[in-house]
């Protein structure tokens, strides 16, 4: 039966109405309110069922603290589960279903887990699930998986879009009630940039919820005129909808702005937004949380926060009960019973846990001073409330103040802990905070109006000081003040469960079994009974939970401590985090100048690093990759072929001492390295080990140009940065990245000359006379356009490197495809560039892999004893030399058909496989159309004197055990006269 | 973090690259009569301060500059930065 | 023997979109040349430059027009500047080595950048969804510059104009970096 419990009054729009549904049923309400305060309206006040016992839960606060109303908001893949009804902003359209039950939320199949009560105390998941061990993975693990959580996921992809962001600011106020308006307002009418952040849509926190005046006018009128003067100025910016969720090192914040989630769609735009903010200062005016008092069935739906019941009545203008009673240790819950009977909303009783005189008269209401409530009744709805005096009152809603908590969360983020004020009954800040930041208002313990008024333009003023500007001249407006005390009062003592954490459904018995088992540190009572760590993180549970452990230990709290807070403070979407990074957006891509060709071309692509390189080029007719490669390659080494080689990293080196500086960090010789020529270099860590290879051409006396793996060039650019910086810094010598500035194009096979000589101008003359192997220069191409020419081969084939200015790569690769055609030219990619070098027996990334040293790779007379270079002193260390260190050689198998498997690790014939039977392992692996079977490279012990024997390669991972013989990695043209020409 | 570059004023640490302890600045000498062991000490022995402590870091996005920073590894707070170059010439780096 | 001819490509082939509140355009045709002073060289770096282009070099984090308002100069390291002309041709080097000499190293960048214009009402607010750099209008005034990282691409931002941004990006992820700001002044606008 849908009820209207609507009063006078409030902060809703009445002229705009909207439609939304709960559960399939339809309902009304008002722009302004909150799904949690339409609901109320409606009367709907089950919402949904507890986490382990399963119990009817109604709406419990009117803030992000919310424990109880998480409803799944929208459905389809917008399916949100988790979400706070109470910060939900209603609107048109909108579509809400229950959590957490089996069948209706009306009839629960899951309430029967209320009656295993017994069963299912703090810690049961540790002493149960244990026997018989195989039902652990068939039977006890699907029914927790089933069970846990609240929500659900759609299981679809997101469908939203996110953005991210970066503010800067003087000032960064956090939280827009009265301490944080005039924080605000003070540092921006002194010049500060500021940024004021809310997370309501309406700004000026308890200021809209509490009947209050402000400079004489409402409380709420005060705020809307403020926040209007802030929006209009400048240098201030005000975000609404906006969490501050964390704080980072160095005045770094990370904020949450809900930009669409108010509206039935996000209209393509971004639905949130991640900001990091970089303040210079920060001020903390987040207020503070009203926390329960624990006591026998608190947790039945009409039982909610006194100041809640304020909000629902005052801002929103609901009645959350026909029939009221506040139970409170402290005046605001007195407060709160005065704005409610001003609205014409009947009180029942107030009992206050205090034996002092009532603060205040409430008409028509029993004032019970010192009362206790010992029971409550209405399971799915409260009907009654028993007082330990026996009295029983026909209540409907029972609003609970058992204190409040400032909210000092962001302060913690850093590892600051808070201390415990006895004056307030609350933690507070201590005294050192995050830097950059102050605090103000209740969250500073500043409980009363007027206090925090003073204190928001107090912190304001310090912070504009402290920057250095002009002094603020704001003065804080008169308000009313209202009185705050509070006397602690933490728990009825009684044998029922009487609830602490909500949504965790833990309770003052779960906190007693914990300490009688001897987890009383804060630490353990949290893991233990998993009080706080719900998606409210406790925030009206925890220093409740803390209280009573102190008094079961018999220790103040002081002595008990307090856990500390993490970010974020509220969930905060993955999305978010993610931004538009997603799919293929994870990432750059890189793409080499031959990139729309080769897609032209229907080249298969793989992804090298953040590169895009082709692959192989399939022919119409081929279906398997081995027939493209293995055609490539035949073709190659037949003619000519050709391969886009831009990826690899080109540094210019220029400077008086540039050879120097190159000698340095290349283990062999460059100091006499000629003009006009190429020389290959191999670089170490400073640990002697092999980390990059390249060539490195000298252009003229003062200019080089150094390659490096595709893979390594990020790093290998930082190293030489590194070593100029700081290890020589009055050499001279200068380094910058070319790698993108050159198509460079690989030109291999017996006629790659006579097709360069088809496109490099006459008057460039690169006979093999005047243009021997390593040669290189610059010449010009296709009359007149700029180009470097280096011969060196990877291949092992007569070959070149032909670069242009990357404008030109894309003509480039054509007019050499057309120019080649009478050669019948091939284009190849990485996988025949792999075959190729491996028949040859180059080394490359499988081999250099950080693990071996220019010994392994045979390359050990490379490593100049006679200059100092990076690495060069560890590499000659004595452990690196032995006889039977690794070395690279080549592997045949015996048997022709055989294939070859890298990651292949070598025994002798006959030794078991064990691991002091390892001889080394296979690195690179290929079938060579060139020798006709698979050919492999890889490091076997003593591999120098063992040339010709026959050991096996033992691959535990694919089951195979093939007989190979050790031969020199050079299967193809060792000597090397082809390339020479 | 933010790293208060000394040409460029305060940047955010994601610009940078962290490498390690600016000791790694002071290269031993490769022809000194114990190099060996001196390389070794220079390479993989460390100071693992709680405090104040003096590390390099590379603005890669930025103008490829290092820094050497001092950082209290307790609380994060940056006291100093300085250019590697001046600091590696302060500490007898040269050619 | 055939006469093959190579045409010059830009990175996104001329790139040029109009967004409610803001332009984008890649700029073609500009020559980039990096010019590093040699060690102890910066006196004479300083008076080439004064004698070729009227100015004087930048400083870190800004850049100046020559006299003549054709070539823009940009800090890029402690010890290396960039300049910045019209220059179609591929001799963008060859041509700054006429003018200042020996008195520094020089390399072509001409084809290792893209060059993105965005500019308009809302080129801030797009900006500030993937730069770190505070672009405050005060505080990142006309001729600033730095260089920094969005979206894991380094990028190198000059303000031209009241409200006009170049941006220079690596090359070879051109595409990459369009989306990336094509996206942000779409959500923005």
């Amino acid at each position: 039966m849908i009820r209207n419990n609507r009063i006078d009054g409030g902060l809703i729009d009445r002229t705009k109405s909207l439609k939304f549904t709960f559960n399939g049923t339809e309902m009304g309400g008002h722009a302004g309110d909150t799904l949690a305060s339409a609901l109320l309206a409606n009367g709907q006040r089950l919402v949904g069922r507890s986490f382990k016992y399963h119990r009817p839960r109604g709406i419990f606060s009117a803030g992000s603290e919310e424990p109880n109303a998480m409803v799944q908001l929208r459905h389809g893949a917008w399916q949100e589960p988790n979400t706070r009804a109470t910060m939900a902003e209603l609107f048109d359209g909108l579509h809400a279903t229950s959590q957490n039950h089996r069948g209706s939320l009306e009839k629960d199949f899951l309430a029967i887990n209320d009656r295993l009560s017994n069963f299912l105390t703090a810690g049961f998941y540790y002493k149960t699930f244990m026997w018989p061990k195989s039902f652990w993975e068939k039977v006890y693990e699907p029914i927790i998986r089933a069970s846990a959580g609240l929500g659900r996921l759609s299981g679809e992809p997101d469908p939203d879009t996110y953005d991210k962001g970066f503010l800067h600011c003087d000032v960064l106020v956090i939280g827009s009630g009265p301490a944080g308006l005039m924080a605000a307002l003070t540092a921006g009418r002194a010049g500060a940039r500021v940024i004021l952040a809310d997370e309501d849509h309406l700004l000026g926190g308890r200021l809209n919820s509490d009947m209050q005046e402000v400079a004489e006018q409402a409380a709420a009128d005060w705020a809307a005129a403020t926040v209007a003067e802030l929006v209009d100025m400048g240098n201030v910016r005000v975000m609404p909808r906006t969490t501050v969720h964390g704080v980072f090192d160095h005045g770094i914040y990370g904020l949450l702005e809900r930009k669409t989630d108010h509206l039935a769609s996000s209209g393509g735009k971004p639905r949130q937004v991640h900001w990091r903010v970089y303040a210079k200062r920060a001020i903390l005016c987040a207020g503070a949380t009203e926390r329960p008092i624990a006591f026998a069935n608190n947790d039945r739906p009409g039982i909610m926060l006194a100041g809640a019941v304020r909000s629902y009545a005052n801002r929103y203008a609901v009645a959350t009960g026909k029939h009221l009673a506040i139970f409170t240790n402290n005046d605001s819950g007195w407060q709160a019973a005065s704005d409610l009977s001003a609205k014409g909303i009947a009180i029942t009783a107030v009992i206050d846990t205090r034996e002092i005189t009532p603060p205040a008269t409430i008409k028509g209401a029993a004032l019970v001073m010192g009362g206790r409530i010992r029971d409550t009744a209405g399971r799915k709805s409260l009907t009654s409330i028993t007082l330990t005096n026996g009295l029983t009152l026909p209540v409907d809603c029972l609003a609970v103040s058992g204190g409040w908590s400032p909210n000092v969360h962001l302060t913690c983020h850093l590892g600051n802990r808070p201390v415990w004020d006895d004056e307030i009954a609350g933690f507070i800040p201590g005294k050192s905070l995050p830097s950059g930041m102050s605090v103000a208002g209740a969250a500073d313990g500043d409980m009363t109006l007027s206090a925090a008024l003073k204190s928001g333009v107090a912190e304001g003023k310090a912070a504009i000081q402290d920057l250095g500007l002009p002094p603020a001249k704001t003065k804080a407006p008169d308000s009313n003040d209202e009185h705050f005390a509070v006397t602690p009062f933490w728990q009825v003592a009684t044998p029922k469960r009487a609830w602490v954490d909500l949504q965790n459904d833990v309770t003052t018995k779960d906190i007693k079994q914990a300490q009688r088992e001897g987890f009383q540190a804060v630490e353990h009572l949290k893991r233990y009974t998993t009080l706080g760590m719900a998606t409210d993180q406790g925030k009206t549970s925890n220093v409740l939970g803390l209280a009573i452990m102190a008094e079961a230990s018999d220790k103040t709290i002081p002595e008990t401590g307090t856990t500390v807070f993490r970010p974020p403070f509220t969930p905060v979407t993955l999305g978010a985090f993610a931004g538009s990074a997603r799919g293929k957006n994870f990432r750059p891509t890189r793409r080499p100048p031959s990139h729309n060709w080769a897609t032209e071309k229907g080249a298969q692509f793989v992804e090298t690093g953040l590169w895009l390189r082709a692959q192989w080029y399939p022919r119409s007719g081929e279906t398997k990759w081995r027939e493209s490669v293995d055609r490539e390659v035949r073709k190659t080494r037949a003619s000519v072929g050709i391969c886009d080689v831009s990826t690899l990293g080109k540094i210019d080196v220029q400077g008086r001492d540039a050879a120097t500086f190159l000698n340095k960090v290349y283990a062999n010789g460059f100091a006499k390295l000629a003009v006009g020529r190429v020389r290959y270099g191999i670089m170490l860590r400073e640990d002697g080990f092999c980390y990059d290879d390249g060539t490195t051409a000298r252009l003229s006396e003062n200019h080089f140009v150094m390659t490096t793996t595709t893979a390594n060039a990020g790093l290998v650019y930082q190293r030489l940065e590194f070593a100029r910086q700081c290890l020589w810094p009055d050499l001279d010598v200068h380094l910058i990245s070319v790698t993108d500035g050159w198509a460079q194009y690989a030109v291999a096979g017996p006629n790659s000359r006579k097709l360069l000589q088809k496109i490099v101008d006459e008057d460039h003359d690169i006979s093999d006379e005047a243009f021997p192997f390593m040669a290189c220069g610059a010449v010009s191409v296709c009359g007149g356009k700029p180009a470097r020419l280096f011969r060196i081969s990877f291949s092992g084939e007569r070959a070149y490197e032909i670069a242009v200015p990357t404008r030109f790569g894309d003509a480039l690769v054509r007019v050499l495809m057309a120019a080649g055609e009478e050669f019948g030219i091939t284009p190849y990619g990485t996988e025949a560039l792999g075959v190729m070098r491996i028949e040859k027996g180059h080394a490359a990334g499988n081999e250099l892999n950080g693990q071996t040293t220019a010994l392994n790779l045979g390359m050990g007379g490379m490593v100049s004893k006679n200059k100092d270079s990076i690495g060069s002193t560890l590499s000659s260390r004595p452990g690196m030399q032995g006889e039977d260190t690794l070395q690279l050689v080549g592997l045949r198998p015996v048997k022709p058909a055989d294939k070859l498997s890298a990651g292949a690790h070598f025994l002798d014939v006959g030794a078991a496989a064990k691991l002091e039977n390892d001889l080394g392992w296979m690195t690179s692996v290929a079938y060579s159309p060139t020798m006709g079977h698979y050919i492999g490279l890889g490091f076997v012990k003593y591999g120098h004197i063992r040339q010709g024997e026959v050991i096996r390669a033992w691959d535990g991972v694919r089951g195979t055990d093939i007989e190979v013989e050790i031969t020199s990695p050079h299967f193809y043209d060792p000597d090397g006269g082809l390339q020479r020409g | 973090m933010i790293i208060n570059h000394p040409l460029l004023g305060p940047r955010d640490a994601e610009e940078f690259v962290h490498l390690g302890d600016a000791a790694l600045v002071d290269r031993p000498d490769w022809q000194a009569g114990d190099a060996l062991e001196q390389f070794h000490d220079y390479l993989y022995l460390r100071d693992n301060p709680a405090g104040e402590y003096r590390e390099l870091w590379y603005h890669e996005q930025g103008d490829r500059s290092w820094l050497v920073v001092t950082r209290n590894t307790l609380t994060h707070e940056i006291s100093k930065v300085e250019l590697a170059r001046d600091f590696a010439r302060k500490q007898g780096r040269s050619a | 023997m055939a006469d093959y001819k190579l045409y010059g490509t830009s990175a996104l082939g001329g790139y040029n979109a109009d967004f409610e509140g803001a332009t984008l355009k890649e700029v073609t045709g500009l020559g980039i040349v990096s010019v590093s002073a040699p060690l102890d060289g910066k006196p004479a770096l300083t008076a080439a430059v004064k004698s070729a282009y009227g100015c004087a070099l930048p400083k870190p984090a800004l850049s100046v027009l020559s006299k003549d308002k054709s070539a823009r100069l940009v800090s890029t390291q402690p010890d290396q500047f960039f300049i910045l002309f019209d220059h179609a041709k591929p001799d963008a080097a060859n041509h700054v080595a006429g003018l200042l000499g020996d008195a520094g190293y020089y390399t072509d960048q001409s084809d290792n950048w893209l060059t993105l214009a965005l500019s308009g009402r809302l080129a801030r607010s797009a900006l500030e969804r993937i730069c770190p750099v505070d672009l405050g209008p005060e505080i990142f005034n006309v001729n600033a510059s730095a260089r920094t990282v969005m979206h894991h691409l380094g990028t190198l931002i000059l303000r031209t104009g009241e409200d006009d941004y170049l941006l220079l990006s690596a090359r070879s992820s051109a595409l990459s970096f369009l989306h990336v700001v094509k996206t942000s002044v779409e959500n923005v606008s």
